[in-house]
């Protein structure tokens, strides 16, 4: 259940929260996201496993960009973040070269590569992770999680 | 707790024991690189991973770890994880690379 998509249709007001962050294409700056994004997270109500969880699908997501996406035209990405008590959404999009969503394969272990693992480990770690990409144009992967109420 | 390897021999065991601190991620994952295959170069041996103090690792990391592996796998050596965080060892579990490495407490 994406109760972000209820709230869009049900009115335009924005009930949640946005925060977004411009960084440059640079790897030194994907640690700034990693601690935004644990500031968020913290702030929404997740535990410590699941901030860690948000860390690492965050850090992949604009890894990827600065590795398969930016371009010498475009120097940075976008990161933004939708909040609201429980759920956090963090969309990151860049406008770069773009990739084939379906050509995408699942990590081989008897053949193990050194990449490839990002969007498998952002699957892994998230609720829901929508990929979309349009060779040339650029690619958008937005990713949803929401706490888990503890007994 | 700033990026940092220390390599040093294990003369006793007779295998590198090399101790990663701090965070692996895009930024610091070619300077692990260097540091991982620096030692086997020189001498080739097995490679014990201390991971008590990785506070936190991604893919581009775990590739550095895969493609080290293979290196040593050529001349039939292992890599030895030990101790990492639960928050690595989730990640080394959810890519099944606990199975090719060998992890130890």
């Amino acid at each position: 259940m994406n109760s972000f998509s209820q709230i869009a249709a049900s009115s335009e007001d924005c009930i949640y929260d946005k925060i977004q962050l411009i960084l440059p294409n640079k790897p030194e700056y994907v640690s700034v996201a990693r601690l935004t994004a644990s500031a968020i997270a913290n702030r929404v109500g997740f535990n410590i496993e699941d901030i860690e969880d948000i860390k690492v699908a965050i850090a992949e997501a604009c890894t990827n960009a600065i590795l398969h996406g930016c371009t010498e035209c475009e120097n940075s990405f976008v990161i933004d973040f939708k909040v609201e008590p429980g759920n956090i959404e963090i969309t990151v999009k860049d406008k770069g070269k773009g990739m084939q969503v379906d050509k995408l394969k699942k990590p081989d272990l008897s053949n193990p590569k050194e990449g490839g693992l990002g969007v498998f480990i952002i699957k892994s770690l998230m609720d829901e992770v929508e990929l979309k990409s349009n060779e040339g144009r650029g690619t958008v992967l937005t990713m949803r999680k929401s706490v888990t109420e503890e007994e | 707790m700033a990026f940092n390897v220390e390599c040093t021999k294990n003369e006793a065991q007779g295998n590198w024991y090399v101790k990663v601190e701090g965070e692996v991620d895009v930024y610091t994952a070619p300077k692990l690189k260097e540091k991982l295959l620096d030692p086997i170069e020189k001498e080739k041996t097995d490679l014990v991973v201390d991971m008590h103090d990785l506070v936190y690792i991604d893919s581009t990391g775990l590739g550095v770890f895969i493609g080290v592996l293979r290196r040593v796998k050529e001349y039939n050596g292992n890599i030895v994880l030990k101790g990492p965080r639960d928050n690595v060892k989730r990640l080394l579990e959810i890519t099944g690379l606990n199975k090719i490495f060998i992890v130890e407490e």
